[in-house]
């Protein structure tokens, strides 16, 4: 009986790495988020307005960006290991893309937190979607492609195991966190391919000088080919452990690992073709163009749906074996004083309310209601910021004790802290939705106009931003605890039984389930055929209008014979 | 060094489970075993038609509170 530390030394050691770095930038990264709630509610202000956005993009990248990949990496090295039974196949190689990534990460920090020391002469003020106009400093378009090669060779590293894997079991069904990591990995390379042009082929040589213009249109769309993508990297290091984790917690099992292969094939082919419906106001983007991916978008609600039934199932199955009864009555037989599944369990209860803002979002009549205000952030807060940050905290109260050998600090503590995200969470999103509403904008130290006043149908505006002020307060207090207890784990004394990580066997399991699940080739060349239909024509035309580099109107040669090949086809 | 260091949820009915403050061992008080066939997720459906009751009450409160409360709020 031994621990993970035990049976893979190695892997540990380079799963606590990326763990440190990912808790480090949620650190940072919550101080920034206190920093300017309190700023744009007018509580305290400690930085200058015109510094706004130097810490607005410092929060956006560390935590959407930083946070939540590096614990990805992290997880899905894990798991990658634990579900196949064998170690990596070459530490270096490991080791190599975490000094990547790392490297990649420091550099993009470096470059933004340099802009509030105006002496440095440098900054990367451009919020963690990055596209032109904003222009930053070329290291941190640098760092960001070091960090997004880095990534790949992660999923090179995790291939590479799963291939050796592969010739020692040739007609065995992958293991299910080995499959889940697979699908992650192939929809990543296939998203990140479009940030990657666009940062490596426009935005570095428009940084250092070398091109004059870009077309912001085209760096705009580059970016949500990955930026809607991206929220499923968020999404799916918590769904492993919802699917994976959570059932044995709550003492039952998984009920259907079939359905969990689904949802996650399922969100390889979809997730890359709606990027657009981040666009719906875009203007050079058709509107057909925008009702397509509006209609991608309702057909990814079915995953999500999917998701819901088969976890809270799971949870049911445990509470069941644990002598719950009743139509509702069988919640009260879960373990909530486990912090790792009660945080885990809110986690999914913000998610559920994040998912009525994020068809709100979806709409694309709608979403001119809410665009750009500060509904938006509400609505991501409930998603990565609670669902997914608030799974990865509780989710390392069970995974930090098998990569360290050292039992948890306090449970008591952890307990009150994954508690007083949730209560924060509910204060700051919910003040956040109804302002957004009322039309407040998002993005700006100074959210208010003169002789504009904003009124609220239900309660008062200045109510609103106490809710955030506060809810703003509670969440940093939540991170700081969180911090404090990983770190204080650290430096416990090793024991030999630290955590129960044994994993149980779903309670309906791969093998009755079509073999063609498991393939991986067909799943990839679909995914690369829906995203090349959605997104040949919206990008043609933008091409055509804007020019490849801006104004110059380049290479309208292959644009027109798109277009010939279009008209062809209709 | 831990400030809690009692059993809680492990009951040691199996050997090989960890004892003493561990995260994750729900499982060690299990009163029964339900297997695939015994288990009819009812809960689950409730919980899912009380989620959809809460969904269609929102889109409601949406539809009055935003668009018969006020002027349009995008133009053009
Ligand atoms: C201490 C906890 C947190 C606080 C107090 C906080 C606060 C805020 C506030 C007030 C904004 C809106 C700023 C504006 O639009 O003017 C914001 C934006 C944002 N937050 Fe948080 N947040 C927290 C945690 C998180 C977490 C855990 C994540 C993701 C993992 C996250 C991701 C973001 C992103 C991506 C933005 C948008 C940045 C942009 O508009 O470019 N936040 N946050
Ligand atoms: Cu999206």
């Amino acid at each position: 009986m031994a621990t993970y530390v035990d049976r893979y030394p190695d892997e540990a050691g380079v799963v606590k790495a990326t763990f440190a770095v990912a808790f480090a930038a949620l650190g940072v990264g919550a101080l920034f988020g206190l920093v300017q709630a309190l700023h744009r509610t007018g509580y305290l202000r400690v930085i200058d307005s015109t510094d706004y956005y130097t810490v607005l993009t410092g929060h956006g990248v560390l935590l959407a960006l930083v946070f939540t990949i590096f614990f990805l990496l992290g997880l899905f090295t894990w798991a990658i290991t634990r579900s196949l039974e064998r170690p990596l196949p070459n530490i270096k190689l490991t080791w190599a893309w975490f000094g990547l990534t790392t490297t990649g990460a420091v550099f993009a920090a470096v470059a933004i937190v340099a802009g509030l020391f105006p002496s440095l002469d440098m900054s990367a003020d451009v919020l963690y979607t990055f596209y032109a106009p904003l222009q930053a400093h070329p290291l941190f378009y640098v760092g960001l492609a070091m960090f997004i090669i880095g990534t790949w060779i992660a999923g090179v590293d995790w291939f590479l195991a799963y291939r050796e894997w592969r010739a020692d079991n040739p007609d065995e069904r992958i293991p299910l966190q080995a499959f889940m990591v697979l699908t992650t990995t192939l929809m990543w390379y296939l998203s990140t391919l479009g940030v990657a042009v666009s940062v490596v082929v426009f935005l570095i040589p428009w940084s250092l000088g070398f091109i004059d213009t870009v077309n912001p249109l085209l760096t705009r769309t580059l970016f949500w080919y990955f930026g809607h993508p991206v929220v499923y990297f968020w999404l799916m290091p918590a769904y492993m452990m919802w699917y994976t984790v959570l059932p044995k917690l709550a003492g039952g099992r998984l009920f259907s690992d079939p359905l969990a292969r689904v949802v996650f094939v399922l969100f390889l082919l979809l997730s890359t073709p709606v990027g657009i419906h981040h666009q719906y106001l875009d203007p050079g983007i058709a509107e057909g163009f925008k009702f397509i991916a509006m209609t991608n978008t309702m057909f990814l609600l079915l995953p999500s749906l999917l998701t819901a039934f088969t976890v809270v199932a799971s949870m049911e199955h445990g509470a069941r074996q644990r002598g719950g009864e009743g139509y509702l009555s069988w919640l009260g037989a879960l373990p909530w004083r486990d912090p790792a599944f009660t945080g885990m369990a809110l986690a999914g209860i913000m998610f559920a309310a994040g998912g009525f803002s994020g068809m709100i979002n979806a709409g694309m009549n709608i979403n001119y209601l809410v665009h750009n205000t500060l509904w938006v952030p509400g609505h991501f807060h409930l998603t990565v910021g609670t669902a997914v940050a608030l799974t990865m905290m509780a989710g390392s109260y069970w995974l930090v004790p098998q990569l360290t050998g050292r039992r948890l600090y306090s449970r008591p503590i952890a307990l009150f802290q994954v508690v007083l995200w949730f209560v924060g969470m509910v204060f700051m999103s919910n003040a956040m939705h109804r302002a957004g509403l009322l039309g407040i904008p998002r993005r700006t130290a100074e959210p208010q106009y003169q002789s504009f006043d904003f009124s609220a149908t239900v309660g008062s505006v200045s109510e609103l931003r106490i809710q955030m002020a506060v809810g703003a307060t509670l969440l940093f207090v939540s991170v700081v605890l969180f911090l404090f207890n990983v770190l204080l784990s650290a430096i416990e004394d090793p024991i030999e039984m630290p955590v129960d990580d044994s994993l149980p066997a779903p309670l309906s399991g791969a093998d009755g389930s079509p073999v063609v699940l498991d393939n991986l080739r067909l799943w990839t060349a679909i995914a690369v055929v829906l995203v090349v239909l959605a997104y040949s024509l919206p990008l043609a035309s933008i091409v055509t209008d804007g020019g490849l580099f801006g104004e110059s109107g380049a290479f309208p040669v292959f644009v027109d014979a798109v277009y010939r090949v279009a008209g062809v086809v209709a | 060094m831990a400030i809690e260091t009692e059993t809680d949820s492990s009951s040691g009915r199996d050997p090989e489970r960890p004892k003493g403050y561990v995260v994750g061992s729900a499982p060690a008080d299990a009163e029964r075993e339900l297997s695939h066939d015994e288990f009819d997720p009812v809960g689950t459906l409730t919980v899912i038609l009380v989620y959809f009751l809460i969904l269609v009450g929102m889109w409601v409160f949406m539809y009055f509170v935003e668009f018969l409360g006020n002027e349009l709020t995008v133009v053009g």
